[in-house]
């Protein structure tokens, strides 16, 4: 039921779903870093066109996407008043005392095309790769840091483990909270310190069960042979194809050349 | 006038949206002053949702529940609520968090603000209740006592607070045979002793048996059975939730599906052999 | 010449306590359990039950004695691997064995650990799936689970291991009623089906009423080992643990002049007999 959480994994079987982790991660970091560090129109364009392709592909319910770009519309709208109000510039009209100018407009209406992009290629990152497979290229995009002495796949192994556990401890956050008002705690006290104290009461318990937590998954995994090793198989379960080829091929041509051909400001 | 009164009470969760699920439908039916009830349902079936209507934490989508004569729709009585009835949750040694055992049971008093001597009092009593000695207990840290000893801690900070009407959503859960039996007679003792209304949680009707004055068994969100917990087990078409009955009541209830002509509302082993032994001697 | 199956050899256990006074979970332990077995391990709190269990694949090790799994030591640390393989365990918290964000991805979590390829991991997940019904859950997060489905993942990911036994330690004291009677038909099922050597640890004798072997332990001891159905009739002031309802209701009808047998101990038995009584009386 709570399966559509924070842009989660929709199980599918589109163009997007079986392509390898790895691809996912770099285009999306492509996407990303091209907007940051280029803002002119054209590259704004080209990769607002790309992931909502890359959208459409991978057959995701537009519906659901959107439903969290909500609070970005208005935190955008907010920024782009804002922007239009208070940036010099060009004049293009007046609002009663106000000057909008070009460069407002301008401003205000890239920044939210970025927040867009952000926030959907993200979203289109988690949506078409589980949890796993994301693990997974990480591990393996992050694998030869190892000969520099970096615990890559501790690391890979904590970011599972957080990803099973994120929906549990709230949950668990909810029920000793509910627990606790049942005997008078002021969550809703005038005074911060009262509240502090309060919030204590449903954190200390949440960290004291992590810990006893801690200890029998650690038991569990060592019976099912866990070493701490690195986990050849899910790496090796990632079959980087032609069609990756075909997809980091388009990421280069969509996002890294525009940066050449047309300097933006930062 | 019963303590609690619930009319038509519907509840569920995620309302008009695409999650949206029914925990309860349509709930009525009533809890009178002192009596010890038992509520009885598999996971799923409601049980929790509708006990956290008995102290506010919850309040109705479409009906009415009436506590203590008033309607829990009140914010302001929701709110205050707390200090009249006392919920025990599943697992209720997961949310222990003071320094020591003292400061544990006296939050609740705390939040009611009483004053030291009565909260003094009033510890020590409770940690007897539950069959824990107040000296040597009182400074220890909660966290360094054994599982059964934390649930009898957490327990008894609700006891303390000695609220008209006591709840408990499983309070043997995960306990052995010995533990669950302890706690089920503190609960019984204290009912005694201090004449509170009891409504007992339970997926076990085993536990429920003796204590019970009534029964209510939910299904599906739905009230399938409401009465003295012989009635409801005599019923017949009850067989649709045999699976929450000890075997020696299914036993019965099988032959009954055999063509015997056997009472089904019998509370212990020993009147269930009985009865079969009547019905043996008499021709079955 | 290798022997199958568990063996505990003259096996105690000591674990260092306050000032210097070791406790004693364990005293001289002698138990085997041969291939194909359903045996129940009972006794209350602090009996030697978990520590028991434990020892079974390798997380404890004896303080003396010897705990040999087909033959291998549990103290020879190169076997600790193959040991682990072969006897799966499974655990009380149902909410604190499950590792993995996804079903499927959770049972393939011990097969990976053992570096099979990955066609041989797809085909255990899809034969742990059937087995325990979980089909339609494999790509539940497991926090959408209840508890008993939660144990039945448990069950498959430490099946995809391919164990020649199964421990399960209390796997039915956090379940309700019904979650906990359908577990143990499951067990059955993988024992008489599949063959898999089960122990079953448990303090609910209703559990344990189907079990070949019911081994009673007593502060530590072993202090009976025989079908169920012989414990059960034993004064249970002794054992400290109280007999099934059926149990009961058989020894009471018996107290009656009813002829029924001593062996009866689940309820189609007893609807049985009972029947055959009825009968007869007529």
């Amino acid at each position: 039921m709570r399966k559509l959480k924070l842009g989660g994994y929709i199980p599918g079987t589109s163009l997007i779903h079986q392509l390898d982790p790895r691809t996912k991660l770099l285009g999306g970091l492509a996407v990303i870093i091209a907007i940051l560090v280029n803002d002119s129109w054209p590259v704004l364009l080209l990769n607002t066109l790309l992931i909502f392709a890359v959208i459409y592909l991978a057959k995701i319910n537009m519906k659901s996407v959107l439903q969290g770009v909500k609070w970005l519309l208005i935190l955008s709208i907010l920024t782009l008043v804002f922007q239009c109000l208070f940036t010099k510039g060009d004049p293009l009209f007046n609002l009663g005392p106000v000057v909008v100018s070009k460069q407002g407009i301008y401003r205000g209406g890239t920044f939210f095309l970025r927040l867009l992009i952000l926030y959907l290629s993200s979203s289109a990152l988690t949506m078409t790769t589980s949890p796993m497979k994301m693990a997974g290229g990480l591990e393996a995009l992050f694998a030869p840091l190892r000969y520099l002495g970096v615990p890559v796949n501790q690391f890979a192994m904590l970011l599972s483990i957080s990803l099973r556990f994120v929906p549990t401890l709230i949950e668990e956050a909810e029920t000793i909270t509910r627990a606790q008002k049942s005997r008078g705690a002021p969550f809703t006290s005038p005074k911060k310190i009262v509240r502090l104290k309060t919030s204590l009461s449903v954190l200390i318990p949440l960290i004291v069960g992590s810990l006893q937590r801690a200890t029998d998954l650690a038991t569990a995994m060592e019976s099912r042979c866990y070493t701490g090793g690195p986990n050849y198989s899910r790496v090796k379960n990632l079959h980087f194809g032609r069609k990756d080829q075909l997809a980091l091929g388009i990421i280069v041509v969509i996002c890294i050349l525009p940066l050449v051909y047309f300097p933006g400001r930062i | 006038m019963s303590i609690i009164e619930i009319c038509d009470l519907t509840y569920s969760y995620n309302p008009h949206t695409s999650f949206e699920k029914k925990a309860l439908d349509n709930i009525s039916f009533t809890i009178e002053k002192g009596e010890f009830l038992g509520i009885v349902g598999t996971n799923g079936s409601g049980k929790s949702t509708l006990i956290q209507h008995f102290n506010g934490l919850l309040w109705p989508e479409s009906g009415n529940i009436f506590v203590l004569g008033r309607n829990t729709r009140d914010k302001n009585y929701r709110d205050q609520l707390w200090k009249k009835v006392g919920l025990v949750f599943q697992f209720p040694e997961q949310q222990l968090f003071e320094a020591t055992v003292f400061d544990e049971l006296a939050y609740g008093l705390r939040n009611m603000g009483l004053n030291k001597q009565e909260i003094d009092t009033r510890v020590n009593e409770a940690l007897e209740n539950v069959g824990l000695d107040p000296e040597q207990l009182r400074t220890s840290s909660p966290f360094c006592l054994s599982g059964g000893m934390m649930r009898r801690v957490a327990v008894a900070s609700i006891l303390a607070m000695k609220q008209e009407i006591l709840v408990l959503d499983e309070p043997t859960a995960g306990l052995d045979p010995e533990g669950s039996a302890h706690i089920l007679q503190t609960i019984k003792k204290y009912q005694q002793e201090n004449k509170v209304t009891v409504v007992l949680v339970s997926h076990c009707i085993n536990e429920l048996i003796l204590l019970a004055d009534r029964l209510v068994v939910l299904d599906n969100g739905k009230v399938g059975a409401w009465g003295s917990t012989r009635d409801v087990l005599a019923q017949d078409d009850l067989q649709h939730y045999d699976r929450l009955f000890p075997d020696y009541i299914r036993i019965l209830f099988d032959l009954k599906k055999h063509g015997w002509k056997i009472n089904t509302g019998m509370l212990t082993v020993e009147e269930a052999a009985n009865e079969l032994g009547r019905v043996l001697k008499g021709g079955g | 010449m290798s022997f199958k199956g568990i063996q505990l050899l003259d096996v105690t256990k000591e674990y260092p306590g306050n000032q210097d006074i070791k406790t004693c979970a364990l005293k001289k332990v002698n138990l085997t359990i041969k291939p194909g077995e359903f045996v129940g391990i009972v006794g209350k709190n602090a009996s030697g039950k978990t520590t028991l269990a434990r020892l079974l694949n390798g997380l404890l090790l004896p303080s003396q004695g010897r705990v040999m799994i087909n033959g291998m030591d549990t103290r020879d640390r190169r076997m600790r691997m193959e040991i682990r393989r072969r006897v799966a365990m499974v655990f009380q918290n149902p909410e604190n064995q499950i590792v993995s964000p996804v079903v499927e991805e959770e049972i393939a979590f011990g097969p990976e650990n053992l570096n099979l390829p990955h066609h041989e991991i797809s085909r255990r997940v899809e034969e742990g799936l059937k087995l325990m019904g979980l089909r339609e859950f494999r790509h539940y997060a497991p926090h959408l689970l209840s508890g008993g489905q939660k144990q039945r993942v448990a069950i498959a990911s430490a099946l995809a291991m391919q164990p020649d036994y199964l421990v399960l330690d209390e796997p039915t004291s956090m379940l309700d009623q019904s979650c906990r009677r359908e577990l143990i038909e499951h067990l059955h099922i993988l024992n008489k089906q599949q063959g898999i050597t089960i122990v079953l640890i448990s303090h609910c004798m209703e559990d344990l009423a189907g079990a070949d072997r019911l081994v009673v332990l007593q502060q530590g001891s072993l202090f009976a080992d025989a079908p169920p159905w012989e414990i059960f009739r034993q004064d249970d002031k002794i054992v400290g643990l109280k007999p099934p309802d059926i149990v009961r209701m058989v020894e009471l009808l018996q107290k009656m002049g009813f002829n029924l047998d001593n062996k009866i101990t689940t309820r189609a038995e007893m609807v049985d007999q009972l029947c055959r009584l009825s009968k007869s009386v007529i």
